[in-house]
């Protein structure tokens, strides 16, 4: 990515003072972590505020911030894992944390940690003031034009509900093995809710957008587009139905509909899984899973995107890693501990929610990449079957390979045409079998600039996802008319 | 501890009011918990934590806002706090928006809950140790791992213990404190292409009375192999047995449409529903807060209001709604309480597998698989996995289907409630029988 600025190693030593930590300290932290006989240990420093607001009938209703701060320890054995964290960054209470980690491990000392280097690296949300330095009577005006332009775009909106979230982060990042790096991460979100009323019949439905931007990135444009579709998706709900149920042809529109990959093939293609041979793809490494023209991506260097991340959580730098490339498996997504189970590179995919948690191999920006076809071709081939172009949430089964996702708004496609509304259902797929069900993909792709939050054990991470219209020539669609 | 989070929390209060704040709640909390894990021959891996935590809630000059953190240095505290009122004062003004009013803080039960375990609180004396956690792991797992087709098992334990306490300008007082503990475990098996998972994890406030790591082992390990052979049938419109631990995945959804909030944003389908049928004659929900032990027992609620037994549902009738403070001005409704605490069913006479018996023909929910659905209108689609039931007997496995249809329609077709409901969660669910509902696959 050429339009990003880089933090140099100064951006880390400013890091270390914020941290009121210096070179020795770490290094005494790191000796304790080791103590006990672990082969590696590493600290992750954060401290996050964030600021909410909510707009509700017509007045702001509520405001909150909240400061978050504390390091994770963690020291690792082999796979085994040692973890506490201390929210008390004095040198006392992060040695008694230490110590607990270092419990994983029955020995003595033998690893010695390396010396510290701070290491810069690219920036890709580079912004000019932090969320901690833009007032709360700045945002405001989003939020009113927000609701404004919402209540103005159809006389049946009845109720219009804006939410706007903000964090900003600071990490430092150390190990035993001499890294010493940091990162500076913005994340914001604006929501925005619509109930319209026709008669005796109530909908509702919403749109957001989100991602590491600057207040800036929030002008006049983007908030007329965000309650133009918040009070559009609303509205064509009073024309929908559900699609009748069964298997049928989906087609997937070009944004949101990354989802599907997220599910589909992302989540079973982190390599703890595989390690653990618990995923359906634990064999499938190197096979033919899809038609040639089928690339899948994982990559966190999309600027300013919410899955962007300069580097990992474990300090490692990220990649775009093709999991899938024309039509073969090609590489899972790593964390430290699985690269080194495979004795491969990490692809910088180590991500964790907060100090709280130790890192797990997972997903940033996930997508296809263009194809061949176009979307006329696609929805013309279609004889009867729908179309997904919004989505609330999805969820896999890991092992056995389902995949479901739930579709908000979408069209059926009669004889190549699109036509009705559709609302309100629920998708289920098996992973491998989808994949090879992907017959058609056009060539306009992009990411969706909704705020997607991935789960995974108890932590959730901010992700980006993305597709060119696509063709998944059967799934099994949740539709209410069936004998 | 208990004495210091009070201290802490009228601390705050007093820093808010001299900041300029009308009126001041402040909640304090502490936690900390303990985890082990197991995977296949050794330790995964242990983790410890221990937090704290302040939040305060403002109202000044008619705005309010709430503000939270962990970083409780007394002098980045003060400024924390200032900084705060200055930011409200940046607000609009909500004339809907109080503090709780002080009446309602009356009538606090005197009950002892018996949500403390005192062997698994920080400084218990009875404590496990780590070599009896590491053991009581390494059975688990063995029992998930006792056939030849499992690839891999992780097994585990996680106790905590937590307190907090509240304190308000206008005098109210409470403290609260639980343990818990939660132990399981979870499987793979090989299956041709597929690797078919399933886990059982059990846990309450107190460790007696609960399953030994054995039994829940070979629970897991019964799941998983049930499983083998899982297909897609045929579409089809059937009696559908939801099982006790996905019941609060389906009938818990309803919840979120009974609160005076989403009746006020018109985003609730059983809104003028009051004193009216929603479901059928089997369905009787009760808001019990005073369960001995209960995940979600409580004497007063997240805004203070004393705790009360309450019937939401009586044989299908609906006899109130979740009303907070906010909504309840804005709607002009008493307040009752924002959500449910422990949720109750009224029992019918028999337990799962008796009213599998009576079932010649249907379909076990044994658990959902993602879907969602809509507030507003009771639209709802979930996609599920399961089993046959076919002459009373569970049959062979089935996959990759959803269940569509409207919750208006749903509850009234509920026509058996078992007896036996999921002890450790604050929904109490037991098995639930629904009639001719539609199944799409194949």
């Amino acid at each position: 990515m050429n339009d990003t600025t880089a933090q140099d190693p100064s951006s880390v030593r400013a890091l270390m003072s914020w941290f009121h930590v210096d070179e020795q300290i770490l290094n005494r932290v790191l000796s304790e972590a080791l103590s006990h006989g672990g082969d590696y240990a590493d600290l992750y420093f954060e401290h996050s505020t964030d600021a909410s607001i909510g707009l509700e009938d017509g007045i702001i209703s509520r405001a909150s911030t909240s400061v978050d701060q504390g390091v994770g320890i963690r020291v690792l054995v082999g796979d085994q894992t040692g973890y506490a964290y201390s929210e008390d960054l004095s040198l006392p209470a992060m040695l008694g944390a230490a110590r607990t980690a270092a419990s994983i491990a029955r020995g003595g000392g033998e690893v010695q940690p390396q010396n510290l280097t701070p290491r810069g690296h690219a920036d890709l949300y580079s912004i000019d003031r932090g969320w901690d330095q833009v007032g709360v009577a700045e945002k405001l005006p989003l939020l009113q034009k927000t609701e404004a332009l919402a209540r103005a775009a159809d006389p049946a909106v009845d109720k219009v509900s804006v939410s706007w979230g903000d964090v900003e982060e600071r990490i430092l990042i150390v190990n035993s093995e001499g890294v010493l790096t940091g990162d500076l991460r913005p994340m914001s979100r604006l929501f925005c809710s619509v109930t319209a009323v026709k008669g005796d019949e109530t909908q509702s439905n919403g749109w957001n957008i989100a991602g590491r931007h600057s207040i800036a990135w929030y002008d006049d444009a983007q908030i007329a587009n965000l309650a133009q579709e918040a009070v559009k998706r609303t509205m064509i709900l009073f024309e929908a139905k559900r699609p009748p149920a069964g298997e049928l042809p989906v087609v997937l529109a070009a944004g949101a509909s990354g989802i599907l990959l997220h599910e589909a093939i992302g989540h079973g293609m982190e390599a703890d899984f595989n390690r653990k041979g618990t995923s359906i793809y634990a064999t499938m490494m190197g096979e033919k899973v899809a038609e040639d023209f089928v690339t899948v991506v994982d990559s966190a260097l999309h600027p300013y995107e919410r899955g962007a991340l300069n580097v990992d959580d474990e300090g490692n730098t990220t990649h775009r890693t093709a999991l899938v490339e024309n039509g073969v498996m090609r590489s899972y997504l790593h964390d430290r501990i699985s690269a080194k189970h495979y004795g491969v590179e990490p692809t910088g995919s180590g991500r964790r929610e907060s100090f709280r948690h130790s890192p797990l191999p997972r997903m940033s920006c996930t997508y296809m990449e263009n194809g061949p076809h176009t979307r006329d071709e696609i929805v013309e081939s279609v004889d009867f079957g729908i179309i997904a172009e919004s989505f609330t949430n999805g969820q896999v089964q890991i092992g056995a390979g389902d995949f479901t996702f739930y579709i908000k708004n979408g069209w059926l496609i009669e004889k190549g045409k699109v036509t009705a509304p559709i609302k309100d259902v629920n998708i289920i797929g098996n992973g491998p079998a989808a994949l090879r069900k992907i017959t058609m993909v056009a060539d306009d792709m992009k990411l969706d600039r909704g705020g997607w939050t991935c789960g995974k054990d108890g932590q959730s991470v901010p992700v980006s996802q993305g597709m060119p219209t696509c063709l998944v020539s059967s799934l099994t669609v949740g539709g209410e008319n069936n004998a | 501890m208990r004495e210091e989070l009070l201290a802490r929390a009228h601390d705050a209060v007093k820093i808010a009011q001299d900041a300029g704040a009308d009126d001041v709640v402040s909640s304090t909390g502490w936690g900390r918990s303990l985890e082990f894990q197991w995977r296949d021959d050794k330790v995964e891996k242990v983790q410890e934590s221990t937090s704290k935590a302040l939040r305060v809630a403002l109202y000044v000059d008619g705005r309010f806002s709430s503000h939270g953190t962990n970083d409780l240095d007394p002098e980045r505290l003060k400024r924390f706090v200032g900084e705060a009122v200055e930011l409200t004062r940046a607000l609009e003004p909500d004339p809907f928006r109080k503090i709780t009013p002080a009446e309602l803080y009356e009538g606090r039960q005197d009950l002892s809950l018996d949500l403390v375990d005192p062997n698994l609180t920080v400084d218990a004396p009875d404590a496990m140790t780590r070599e009896a956690r590491l053991d009581w792991i390494k059975r688990l797992h063995d029992a998930a791992h006792q056939h030849d087709s499992v690839i891999s098992a992780t097994s585990g334990m996680m106790d905590s213990h937590s307190l907090s306490a509240r304190v308000t300008s206008n005098g109210f007082e409470g403290t609260m404190e639980r343990t818990s503990v939660w132990f399981g475990a979870e499987c793979t098996i090989q299956d041709g292409e597929k690797r078919p998972e399933a886990w059982r994890w059990i846990g309450g406030l107190h460790r007696d009375g609960l399953q030994g790591p054995e039994e829940v082992g070979a629970e897991c390990l019964r799941r998983a192999l049930s499983r083998r052979g899982q297909r897609k049938v045929t579409s089809r419109k059937t009696t559908m047995v939801v099982d006790p631990e996905s019941g609060a995945g389906i009938i818990g959804r309803i919840f979120g449409a009974l609160t005076a909030g989403s009746i006020q944003q018109k985003r609730s389908f059983l809104a003028d529903k009051l004193g009216k049928s929603i479901g059928s004659s089997a369905l009787t929900l009760i808001d019990d807060p005073f369960i001995p032990r209960g995940t979600g027992s409580r004497l007063y609620d997240g805004e203070g209001i004393a705790c009360r037994k309450r019937t939401i549902i009586d044989e299908g009738v609906l006899q109130t709604y979740f009303v907070d403070t906010y909504y309840g001005r804005k709607l002009g409704w008493e307040p009752t309480t924002g959500g449910a605490s422990n949720v109750t069913f009224k029992h019918g006479p028999s337990n799962r597998d008796q009213i599998i018996a009576g079932v010649s023909d249907g379909i076990l929910v044994t658990s959902w698989l993602g879907g969602n659905a809509n507030a507003t209108t009771g639209d709802f689609s979930f996609g599920m996995r399961g089993h046959l039931i076919e002459n009373g007997v569970i049959g062979e496995p089935i996959s990759e289907m959803n269940v569509t249809g409207n919750y208006t329609d749903l509850l009234q077709r509920l026509s058996q409630v078992g007896n036996d409901p999921v002890p450790w969660s604050a929904f109490r669910c037991p098995t639930l029988v629904f009639d001719d509902i539609q199944f799409s696959g194949l």
